[in-house]
């Protein structure tokens, strides 16, 4: 009997040796461990067993179990592996293919203006709206620009009655904000605005952004401090102003502010033509007449204004060189921005 | 402004300074300096030939060949003009030449003969009779011989200068003439300003003897002067006048008609010639003209006038439009002999609306709408009697005639030296205040730290302390300025609006998880779209705000739907060939309003196109917005004419119409040039971001499993998912958790003019797990119940 054990399991062992696959070993524990497998079926010999051998061939038995046990253990975690290997293997796939998901995009004007608001939110600035549809009233008179004012020359301005226009600029919301609240007053104001201007570098419609701080002891050193934080938010910690005086009926002193050029850092390129310097927006001194129109008392409170032209700053960013492609709306071209 | 290096000189001494380094200090002055332009540019390697020989062409009877000294060497070039001789002067183009037009002329061969250059005439040069006699005629420019063989012709023809083009801003109309620029040079450079050189004369008779001036209206005509000169001798200006009146773009005439544009260019102030001989009765008056009343001005042009234009008149009829333009007879002829030299100030605003509204512009009335100073009338009046003078070509007559009723008295202003740095937030002591202001004419003293500045009458524009403020900086420089942040002030709470925040919220889903792209558009569309779209003629979106002054018929109309504009660009996308895609836009639409200039509304507008891009497409997308807002849209039946009858709903909010869903007419899609078909959706921002919620009540998540089950139903085509739903929920009971549709299907097996509604239906209880038979009761009911109210029979 003790033969046949050692038989039956050298049987065994090299059929675990041979099998090749987790299929073949559960076959191989069926054949020999089943309830009717060829090792399990050594039980019905052991009534033949005198009893004082039986402990010792059960012992023997077990033994045999335990050894065919472990071969099939070992035997199954290498297929397992191998099997694994395989299947993987035979898994891979090519990576360089795609499966379309739909991605959208935010408009260029839309991000420089959300940076732009986020920036000066930052710094305490309330960001309101105003009407597109403006009076002559506001946008021009209260602005220190009376009728016939040659100012009114620089800017083309689309008419819808003798005395409502498309805004030309987002500056009547200062007026409405200082006739409404009291200072201190910090806000930025962002929005469409049209001039009669249609090329490469103006658009009829565009975007603006405007500024405005009233409050006791504001100086032109302010606007200073307050732009030179914002340019260097919006282009590099590394951004330098640099103020060039010039004339707007509602500031005084009134200033062109130009900051490094963003993209050669002041060294001199195409965007900046060779100067180093690029044009981003013009501010001032709130000229005290405009405070007086608004009914806040010069002697008291004095105040800093800016407004820039968002098209421009998305085209530097972005370099964009044709206004008109952030109109066109092609997009193979939004599809950029996101 | 075209400001010539060599003009300036006339007024500030110039010596080491480059018209670079002269622009960059304009520039920080506020003067932006548009281009530096060389004028010696545009003649490149010309100079003055002398012609030795003229011999005939071998092969060509037309052509001639020279031999030319060209001071260092002879030069042999052939040529097909016959005006010259031999002795003559020339201009010569050598090899690598350059013609002001930019035409290069290099060495080559003509009909087998060397011809090492050209000659060139007057007009090649840009010349023409008026810059030199002779320079217009069509042959060869023949030379004088003031400059020998070997000369540069810069030098000849005066071109070895630099116009510096200076861009002047609407303030400081004083510096729209070489003398307001001169002074602005002197100051930033500190160098003194030398005022122009009177000439001496002796005057005979006297004007009062000559004219009578009445002025009717004073408040359009506050100054008005007139110099009469006699034994004029009418020739062209001398060689100087006629080439600086060239550099800043001004056509010789001849002398006397120079010498007025000579001094509107150098003194900024406009002036007009009469010709005494012409003016009817001895009389002049300025006044308004009559209703109708009729001028043919110098431009040919017959203008019916207005009570609201100036004229000057005889005693019969107007001669002239003041400060525009002059009558077509009044004018200075070859035979005048006397002239009368008006120089006044009219109101600006009256001659900008008059030549506006007359269309007719001259540089006169351009120099008179950017306004004249009270001193420049009789500087201008010295000066053009001086340059004519000095040509020995007329008398000048005694006296002048002044109707002025003010007087030139400068004002002072007194304003503490403090309150310029506090505007500044700079500190510069009051001497340097004084010395800076001093330096642009402003007579400053400084007394107990308080600023006291004379301001001549030419600077109109200072009248506050922010304008001093201004003049002190611009000279002492920007960069003088500390950068200091807005902080020890009374803080600000900053932020953005709740509508601005939603805005922001709605936009991030539709370019995120929707896969949308925001597009903007101009506010302005074609009132065509109004027929496009089919919309009857009482539809509120025909009633529009019209520009006054479009850019064209295709911009004039305030849009009244964002509709328009998204066809606009998917019609150019689609051209283009971008078949598929999203798109979107948050913009106004502008309502005629009874009060207010109108009623703005933000809009929300959307469209996509595409493969696999249909009505559900977008609608999915519409609910992800509304999804984000904790809100949830109705769709019900609409008859929207632009929209395809079968393809179209209103969007609800609740009750309220938000706007409209649908895929586009194929007719309106047509006339837009759209022949895919495209959905849209349109709703009202406002209402819908008003309606936001930023959360919902806290929901506890489920603890216990649900029961699914899915049911199929055959109902007739028209019964819609909703209806099919909201059955189900009303037949199940509070057990159904949720319940939607997961498939629908027409086609075999099923009857014709039916579909069969696939429903997935989930049960459960937030207190326990529930069995099968609780849930059976409900099923049979919905079973039971959709087969009587719907007809919907189990498949």
């Amino acid at each position: 009997m003790l033969a046949l054990i050692n038989q039956i399991v050298d049987k065994c062992l090299a059929a675990i040796q041979e099998a090749s696959s987790t299929q073949q070993l559960a076959d191989i524990r069926v054949r020999f461990l089943g309830k009717s497998g060829e090792y399990t079926s050594i039980l019905r010999g052991m009534k033949d067993v005198p009893p004082a051998e039986k402990p010792q061939m059960g012992k023997h038995i077990n033994e045999g179990r335990e050894r065919i046990e472990q071969a099939l253990a070992a035997k199954e975690s290498e297929c397992k592996a191998a099997e694994l290997a395989a299947r993987l293997e035979a898994e891979s796939i090519d990576v360089t293919l795609t499966k379309d998901l739909p991605f959208g995009s935010t408009h260029p004007v839309t991000l420089v203006l959300d940076q732009i608001i986020d920036i000066f939110v930052g710094l305490g600035f309330r960001a309101v709206e105003g009407r597109e549809i403006e009076s002559d009233y506001y946008n021009f008179q209260l602005m220190n620009i009376p009728l016939d004012h040659p100012a009114r020359d620089m800017q083309d301005t689309f008419y819808v009655t003798e005395n409502t226009l498309l805004r030309t600029h987002t500056s009547p919301m200062q007026a409405h904000t200082m006739q409404e609240e009291k200072p201190p007053i910090r806000i930025v104001v962002p929005g469409k605005v049209y001039r009669a201007d249609d090329d490469a570098t103006h658009s009829p419609v565009f975007h603006q952004i405007e500024g405005l701080v009233v409050d006791k002891g504001i100086s032109l050193a302010h606007l200073k401090g307050t732009l030179d934080a914002a340019a260097r938010a919006l282009f590099s910690a590394e951004t330098k102003t640099r103020f060039r005086p010039s004339y707007f009926p509602f500031t005084e002193p009134s200033v062109e502010v130009d900051c490094s050029c963003p993209l050669c850092g002041g060294k001199g390129c195409r965007l900046c033509k060779g100067t180093g310097w690029i044009e981003i927006l013009g501010a001032g001194v709130v000229n005290p007449q405009v405070l007086i129109n608004c009914g806040i008392d010069p002697n008291e409170y004095s105040g800093i204004a800016f407004g820039m032209g968002i098209e421009r700053i998305a085209m530097i960013k972005y370099g964009v060189p044709d206004i008109r492609s952030l109109y066109e709306n092609d997009v193979r071209f939004l599809k950029q921005y996101c | 402004m075209k400001v010539p290096y060599s003009w300036l000189k006339d007024f500030v001494n110039l010596d080491g300074i480059t018209p670079e380094y002269l622009a960059d200090k304009l520039v920080k002055a506020g003067f932006e300096v548009e281009e530096i332009i060389p004028l010696n540019d545009s003649y490149r390697n010309i100079v003055v030939g002398r012609i030795c020989s003229i011999q005939p062409h071998p092969n060509a009877t037309k052509l001639l060949i020279c031999d030319i000294d060209v001071g260092t060497d002879h030069r042999q070039i052939v040529t097909g003009a016959h005006n010259i001789k031999e002795g003559d002067y020339v201009p010569v183009c050598l090899h690598g030449a350059r013609l002001p037009d930019g035409k290069e002329i290099f060495s080559g061969e003509l009909r087998g003969v060397r011809s090492d250059g050209m000659l060139c005439g007057g007009s090649e040069l840009g010349l023409d009779d008026s810059d030199y006699p002779g320079a217009g005629f069509d042959g060869i420019f023949i030379l004088d011989d003031r400059c020998p063989a070997g000369t540069d012709i810069n030098v000849y023809i005066d071109t070895l200068d630099t116009i510096l083009d200076v861009s002047v801003t609407a303030n400081r109309p004083d510096t729209n003439s070489i003398l307001g620029i001169a002074r602005e040079v002197a100051a930033v450079l500190d160098r003194p300003l030398q005022m122009p050189v009177r000439a001496d004369w002796q005057e005979q008779g006297a004007i009062e003897e000559l004219i009578t001036v009445h002025i009717d209206d004073t408040e359009l005509c506050p100054r008005y002067m007139l110099k009469g000169l006699t034994n004029l001798k009418i020739q062209p200006s001398p060689d100087v006048i006629r080439r600086r009146l060239r550099k800043v773009g001004i056509r010789p005439i001849n002398n006397v008609v120079d010498a007025t544009n000579y001094v509107l260019t150098e003194i900024g102030q406009p002036m007009h010639a009469f010709d005494y001989a012409k003016i009817g009765g001895q009389t002049i008056v300025v006044r308004r003209a009559n209703e109708g009343e009729h001028l043919v001005t110098l431009d040919g042009k017959d203008s019916a006038l207005t009570s609201d234009n100036l004229v000057i008149c005889d005693a019969n009829a107007p001669m002239g439009l003041a400060g525009i333009m002059g009558g077509l007879d009044s004018g200075v002829h070859a035979d005048t002999q006397t002239i009368l030299l008006e120089s006044a100030r009219f109101k600006r605003d009256n001659i900008r609306r008059s030549s506006k509204a007359l269309g007719i512009r001259s540089d006169s009335s351009a120099r008179f709408e950017k306004g004249i100073d009270f001193l420049s009338q009789e500087l201008a009046i010295e000066r053009c009697c001086s340059l004519l003078v000095e040509q020995g070509c007329a008398d000048v007559i005694g006296g002048v005639v002044d109707c002025f009723d003010g007087e030139i008295k400068n004002t002072v202003l007194s304003v503490p030296v403090a309150k310029i740095n506090s505007i500044l937030g700079i500190s510069i002591p009051g001497d340097q205040m004084v010395s800076l202001l001093n330096r642009l004419e402003l007579k400053t003293t400084v007394e107990e730290e308080t600023l006291l500045v004379e301001i001549p009458a030419f600077r109109e524009d200072i009248v506050g302390a922010n304008d001093l403020a201004e003049e002190i900086i611009r000279l002492y420089g920007y960069d003088g300025l500390v950068s200091t942040p807005l902080d020890g002030m009374n803080q600000t709470h900053g932020g953005r609006t709740l509508h601005a925040t939603w805005r922001s919220r709605i936009k991030a889903v539709l370019s995120g998880a929707c896969g949308y792209s925001e597009m903007i558009s101009y506010s302005f569309i074609s009132p065509r779209y109004w027929d496009v779209m089919r919309l009857p003629a009482d539809d509120l979106r025909r009633n529009t705000i019209n520009l006054l002054n479009p850019l064209g018929e295709e911009l004039s109309v305030m849009r009244t739907t964002l509709f328009p504009s998204m066809m606009r660009i998917a019609s150019g996308n689609l051209s283009k060939g971008n078949k598929s895609f999203s798109l979107y836009e948050v913009g106004k639409i502008y309502l005629p309003h009874a009060e207010l200039p109108s009623e703005e509304v933000e809009m929300l507008m959307m469209s996509c196109a595409g493969a696999e891009k249909d009505f559900y497409s977008l609608k999915a997308a519409l609910d992800l917005v509304a999804a984000r807002l904790h809100l949830s849209f109705r769709y019900t039946a609409s008859a929207h004419p632009f929209l395809h009858p079968g393809r179209q709903a209103n969007v609800m909010l609740g009750d309220i119409c938000l706007g409209y869903i649908g895929e586009v007419h194929p007719t309106c899609a047509a006339e837009c040039k759209i022949n895919d078909r495209i959905q849209v959706a349109e709703i009202n921002l406002e209402i819908l971001i008003e309606n936001a919620r930023a959360f919902v009540p806290y929901v506890p998540v489920p603890k216990y499993p649900a029961i699914m089950r899915d049911l199929a139903f055959v109902v007739e085509r028209k019964i819609t998912g909703d209806e099919i739903l909201a059955q189900c929920r009303a037949s199940a009971g509070a057990l159904l958790a949720e319940c939607h549709i997961f498939d629908v299907y027409e086609g075999a097996g099923i009857p014709d003019g039916h579909k069969s509604v696939a429903i997935s239906l989930s049960f459960r209880d937030l207190q326990r797990t529930l069995s099968d038979a609780e849930v059976n009761p409900a099923i049979d009911k919905i079973i039971a119940e959709m087969q009587t109210t719907l007809g919907g029979v189990l498949r």
